[in-house]
């Protein structure tokens, strides 16, 4: 392990000069559960370590309009929040799934999108819950859509010089639900083998949407689907997302497309998972190989729809009859 | 490159002339000699060096020593009493026959004194988070998870 | 019921305080004054000539004390079963794991600069991966001095006429079984200090679980190295994980010696989680073609077996797997007619060693799969066939093995009735159930010219015990178990019996932890010891109290007589009495078992052991048809362990080996690529965690062992034996395909599920 400076800014301008002062040797570490790794391995050999750890203007998390995180807010942070359980539920399943507590504990979200991994967890929700990230340089701050954040594998969107301060998500009507799947060998401390996240807004006529009927409680989500049947649920707008099926977590945009103002049945889902199936690029690695990979796009994307569905239909705070009793 | 860093470390005050680049588990097994922390891979993929830095289990393999200033750690040393008895976990593991080669054992321990100080009665998804970053081989985790739930019932 | 204070109690485990509250010394914790450090340099191809090897800028770094190469071997030394791997590599690799150069510095962190500056200058050559291909006529040798890539090993035992039993079967099934690396994971890495005296005594602290004979090997180097004649100790430290991967001496070790040599200082040598991936040596994989038959009533009458390993570019003691493939091949279940054959071939890939189970889990693999689809061949329920088929006592199978205790049918009635077969089989909705079950060495197995174990127990003035055994504690217990067996024969609480069992200086022989052994060896070594001890402990009591020794019995440390329970005397009272007399005495008693089983001969029949474990494993699955993910929903494991010494930890040897039984069936695998392993870590290595722990009930089936301690026989290694097969016929009674090659992955399901699919079409 080389020899490295260590250094522990107060605030975000003092960060910047700092790695601007770095000629070109400064590697920014928050949680470090990559860095360090990463400087073990002797893949990088930093001059100076620049921690961003002290830095308040990083932790926030704000939920008065929409849902503002800032980058250094840990996983299990994100994972434990109950605004965020209850309305932007893809992040939690993303958060909750990453490595282990202990990483989780430590290891910051901001850390995993500017890492730039095919396999960041959190970056199928970011995508499905239309984030932005917002990015703090010396001229002051500018926002890019998430989208437009990925450019490859451990490469984004940031300039010379600046921080990736934190997310903006807009805020969501209460006919929305989000879902991420993470498919796994293993069922803790893995990376994915691929993932899908869905974000669906549904509309019906009218009404409110949500399931009065006791048998709810223990039905399965395609058999009560089946059951809204007539009352045409609509599908106001969606946002599915892959991850590790191509060099950057991507958007299925055919598949939204394809989804967007139907009225929504199993069925249906069934065929937008084989619209993004055809949009993805998996490849074969050690941990996957992409003939599976494309199918399990098809079948994840139509369970994370079911379940974003779910989320809107049967809310987790529902007081179910048996509750009652 | 040297810094002075101060911290607390099983209720004492103590300060180490620590290198830039350490690891917190460097500084306990090495500049300390506090070997009852092991390190089993790392690079934060086994759990054998948790220790609890302010109340949150942690890889102190993956710790950088210069983020430690002014906090709160526990490693495996600090459970017994002064008098030499076994914190209630410790004596959990032993009773429960959770414990066989024993490398994991600290690291599974420190877990769960973070699950079990922050949720003395935990759920048993709960137990399993606490230690799903703590690797075995030799047990099968079924007694561990056992202790666990000793303890907790013995709350 | 039985009287018995101790054995079969669940008595925590003797070292556990000392693990749980980090105090214990493990390898990776030992300092000795003056250590230096070492590390060892690998090949970068699995296949190559080095054309230039400069240690020069190494050797200059401040801090290095020393840089070896090939050329500082003296002699031509090399070790392994068939003495063909050399401590350090010249002129040419063959394999990745191969070790090249070696430094020792006085830091972790020198040590690990210096290897980077050793500049190597390779001709790389292709390499050869695949055993099949390399049995080929003409293949390029792994080893020129060959003559074959195939080890001559004679691999072959026959029973019966089997060509006969095919004519006359009215079913017979046959099939090909492949297994894959399988590592042992253990969380303490292998490593070791190496330390001579002024006298070139050499002291190994070390985690080995064969003290003994890696005392053997390394006096052997000693003498190779130009020490004749000299003394070798060996002290465990306490060992983070044996699981078979330290029944072997490895390189590093021999090269720790050589640095410790040269620099004339004590040298450390640890593995990194890299080098435990890449440098110690997994379970072998296998190719097996297996057939089977049985009569119209499901009696079994012939099996038949080929199976090819892949040895990797050396032979360790793993390369005698197939005698031990052997145990369940000739003998699991009553199969009249037998025909096995094994070929090792040489490759360039990692060579393969001991873990758990010793080969038996590839064998039982093949034919407990295998064995369900004879029984739907011929109609049968493969419980009834499991039935029919089952071992009992008395029987003497194709091997010569006299089965004495026998619980076979009882694990199978367990299992069937825990899992509720009856109901639950052949639902078609996803769900099914499987079973598989196992024979195991399980009192001894006398694969060396011994397979003894001494004790020597003393007591001191103050009535404490030392129990100095030759068991190693590797975490399985053997500490606790043999201080029960003795506080049971003695009468004397756990606390006043202290185990010694990590100094060959001190220690009596051993033939090491493997085998599921060490209770059933240690165990009658200690009652022995204890029985002497005791003996004489009656004798002087008898004497002081005025009683006959039959009239004396002794509890809690007191000797008292049966006949007056006022006549009493402690334990330390005794000793001192006999001590501190004319011509006093201390008391110590030594033991040496060594059990009355047999070596093979040429045709490979014997009793290898004096009793054999039996048990059988019943899973319930669910198969996701659309991922082909697979869910345990049930897990039943039933053992015939004689009788349980101590159920808590021995339930904990059935859960742990369980557990490595399930990473084995459905996901764990070292990924190698022509030679480079892909997947060298805990992230891509998938051990299952504690979120992949299933439903599991360990059952205990006692069948009182005669000659077992107190009716014990090894529980060690089944706990995973049948694990795989008993899933992959879960698997197919749940969605009806069979999965041939472990690990059973999802892809593999989901691809073999699309198979059958498209075949309806």
């Amino acid at each position: 392990m080389g020899s490295f400076e260590y250094l522990r800014p107060a605030s975000i301008s003092e960060a910047i000069a700092l790695m601007e002062g770095s000629g070109g040797r400064g590697v920014y570490i928050a949680g470090g559960t990559d860095v360090m790794v990463l400087i073990r391995q002797k893949k990088i050999f930093p001059g100076c370590l620049i921690s961003l750890r002290n830095i308040g203007d990083l932790a926030y998390l704000n939920t008065a309009s929409g849902l503002a995180i800032g980058s250094a807010v840990t996983h299990n942070a994100i994972a434990k929040n109950e605004f965020i359980q209850k309305k932007y539920t893809a992040l939690t399943d993303a958060t909750n799934k990453v490595g282990s507590l202990q990483i989780r504990n430590v290891a910051t979200m901001g850390g995993n999108i500017c890492n730039a991994a095919p396999s960041a967890d959190t970056a199928c929700p970011l995508l499905v819950l239309d984030a932005q990230a917002v990015i703090a340089g010396k001229d002051g701050d500018r926002k890019v859509p998430i989208d437009d954040f990925f450019l490859g594998p451990n490469k984004v969107a940031l300039k010379p010089g600046e921080i990736l301060k934190g997310f903006a998500m807009p805020a969501f009507n209460g006919r929305t639900g989000s879902a991420y799947i993470k498919h796994t060998r293993r069922q803790a401390m893995d990376l994915p083998m691929l993932g899908v996240a869905a974000r669906i807004t549904i509309r019906i006529d009218g009404d409110e949407i949500g399931c009065k009927d006791a048998l709810c409680t223990i039905d399965n989500i395609s058999n009560i689907l089946r059951r809204f049947e007539d009352e045409k649920l609509v599908c106001e707008d969606i946002r599915i997302a892959m991850g590790v099926v191509a060099p950057r977590p991507m958007r299925a945009k055919k598949a939204e497309e394809a989804l967007k103002g139907k009225v929504i049945s199993e069925a249906l889902f069934e065929e937008i998972g084989e619209i993004a199936a055809s949009e993805c690029q998996p490849r074969d690695s050690i941990r996957g190989e992409a003939w599976y990979r494309r199918d399990m796009v098809k079948v994840l994307t139509r369970r994370a729809i079911l379940r974003a569905v779910d989320r809107v239909i049967r809310p987790d705070d529902m007081i179910w009859p048996e509750r009652l009793w | 490159m040297k810094k002075e860093i101060n911290f607390t470390l099983n209720n004492e005050k103590v300060t180490v002339e620590a290198d830039t680049q350490w690891t917190l588990l460097y500084v306990l097994r090495e500049v300390l000699e506090m070997t009852g922390t092991k390190e089993g891979c790392g690079y934060g993929e086994c759990g054998a060096c948790t220790v609890v830095i302010d109340g949150q289990a942690v890889n102190s393999c993956l710790y950088p020593i210069m983020e430690v200033e002014g906090r709160n750690i526990i490693t495996i040393e600090g459970l017994m009493t002064k008098s030499g008895e076994l914190d209630p976990i410790q004596k959990a593991f032993v009773d429960e026959g959770a414990v066989q080669c024993g490398f994991c054992i600290p690291g599974m321990i420190m877990s769960a004194k973070a699950l079990l100080d922050a949720k003395p009665k935990p759920t048993e998804d709960e137990i399993k988070e606490s230690i799903e970053g703590n690797l075995c081989r030799c047990t099968g985790y079924v007694k561990i998870i056992d202790a666990i739930k000793s303890v907790a019932g013995g709350r | 019921m039985d009287g018995l204070k101790f054995v079969g109690k669940r008595i925590p485990k003797k070292d556990a305080p000392l693990k749980a509250t980090g105090e214990a010394i493990y390898i990776q914790d030992l300092k000795v004054p003056g250590m230096l450090y070492g590390k060892i340099l690998y090949s970068k191809y699995p296949h190559a000539k080095i054309l230039k090897l400069d240690i020069s800028k190494a050797s200059a770094l401040p801090g290095v004390k020393a840089v070896i190469t090939g050329g500082d071997v003296p002699n031509n030394f090399k070790f392994g079963f068939l003495k063909d791997n050399p401590p350090l590599k010249s002129g040419k690799v063959l394999s990745t794991r191969d070790e090249i150069a070696a430094v020792a510095a006085v830091s972790q962190e020198i040590a690990e600069e210096a290897i980077d500056l050793i500049d190597v200058e390779y001709e790389e050559l292709p390499g050869i991966f695949d055993p099949i291909e390399a049995m080929k006529e003409g293949a390029a040798l792994v080893h020129e001095e060959f003559p074959s890539n195939v080890l001559k090993m004679p691999w072959k035992f026959v029973h019966g006429d089997v060509e006969a039993a095919k004519k006359e079967s009215a079913f017979i099934a046959e099939d090909t079984f492949s297994t894959q690396w399988v590592t042992h994971c253990c969380l303490g890495t292998s490593g070791c200090v190496a330390s001579f005296d002024v006298g070139n005594t050499l002291t190994m602290y070390s985690n080995t679980q064969i003290p003994s004979l890696a005392q053997g090997d390394f006096l052997e180097a000693l003498k190779a190295f130009g020490l004749k004649n000299k003394r070798v100790r060996i002290i465990q430290t306490v060992i983070g994980g044996g699981f078979g991967s330290k029944l072997d001496t490895y390189a590093y070790e021999y090269i720790a010696i050589l640095l410790a040599l040269k620099t004339r200082r004590p040298v450390k040598i640890v593995f990194s989680r890299e080098e435990e991936f890449l440098a110690t040596s997994p379970r072998q994989p296998t190719i097996t073609k297996i057939s089977q038959g049985c009569d119209k009533d499901g009696k079994l009458t012939f099996r038949e077996m080929a199976m090819v390993l892949d040895n990797g570019a050396y032979t360790s003691w793993g390369a005698t797997t197939p005698s031990v493939m052997m145990v369940p091949i000739s003998s699991l279940y009553k199969v009249p007619n037998i025909k096995y054959t094994a070929k090792c071939v040489y490759t360039n890939n990692t060579y393969s060693q001991a873990f758990r189970g010793y080969g038996n889990p590839q064998a039982t693999f093949a034919i407990e799969s295998c064995l369900d689809q004879l029984a739907e061949k011929a109609g049968i329920d493969p419980v009834e066939i499991r039935r029919i088929n089952a071992n009992e006592s008395g029987e003497v199978t194709p091997q010569n093995f006299r089965i004495t205790s026998c619980g076979m049918k009882d694990c199978i009635e367990e299992v069937v009735k825990r899992l509720d077969w009856k109901n639950k089989c052949k639902r078609g909705n996803g769900k099914g159930v499987g079973m598989a079950s196992l024979i195991h060495v399980g009192g001894a197995a006398r694969v060396y010219k011994s397979d003894g174990c001494g004790t020597i127990i003393k007591v001191d003035d103050n009535g404490k015990v030392d129990v100095i055994t030759g068991a190693s504690e590797i975490g399985q217990g053997s500490d606790t178990i043999i201080a029960q067996i003795v506080a049971e024969v003695l009468g004397i609480p756990m606390d006043d019996i202290n185990v010694i069992n990590n100094d060959t200086d001190v220690c009596p022989w051993d033939v090491g932890a493997h085998a599921s052994r060490t209770t059933f060896v240690a165990g009658n070594s200690a009652l022995g010891a204890a029985q002497k001890i005791k003996a004489q402990i009656m004798e002087i009591a008898a004497k002081n109290l005025g009683e006959p020794v039959d009239a004396l019995d002794m509890q809690d440390g007191i000797i008292f007589s049966k006949n007056d329970k006022e006549k009493s005397i402690p334990l330390g009272k005794v000793l001192r009495k006999a001590h501190y007399s004319l011509g006093g005495r201390m008391l110590v008693a030594e033991h040496f078992y060594d059990p009355p089983n047999e070596n093979f001969d040429q045709t490979f029949r014997g009793n290898l052991s004096v009793s054999y474990a039996y048990g059988a494993h019943g899973v319930e699955v669910e198969v996701d048809r659309e991922t082909g993910q697979v869910k345990i929903l049930n897990y039943i494991a039933a053992h015939d362990v004689g009788k349980a010494i101590n159920p808590m930890l021995l339930e904990g040897q059935i859960y742990g080996g369980g557990l490595q039984g399930i990473g084995y069936a459905l996901g764990e695998r070292m990924i190698y690529d022509k030679g480079y392993l892909k997947n060298g870590n805990f992230l891509d290595y998938k051990m299952p965690t504690v979120r992949d722990v299933p439903p599991v009930q360990a059952v205990i089936v006692e069948s009182d062992e005669q000659a077992g301690p107190f009716g014990a026989k090894g529980i060690g290694e089944p706990g995973l034996v049948p694990t795989a097969p008993a899933i992959a016929n879960a698997i197919y009674d749940a969605v009806g395909v069979r999965i041939k090659d472990l690990p059973i992955t999802p892809e593999k399901i989901l691809r073999a599920l699309k198979e059958k699919e498209g075949q309806k079409a």
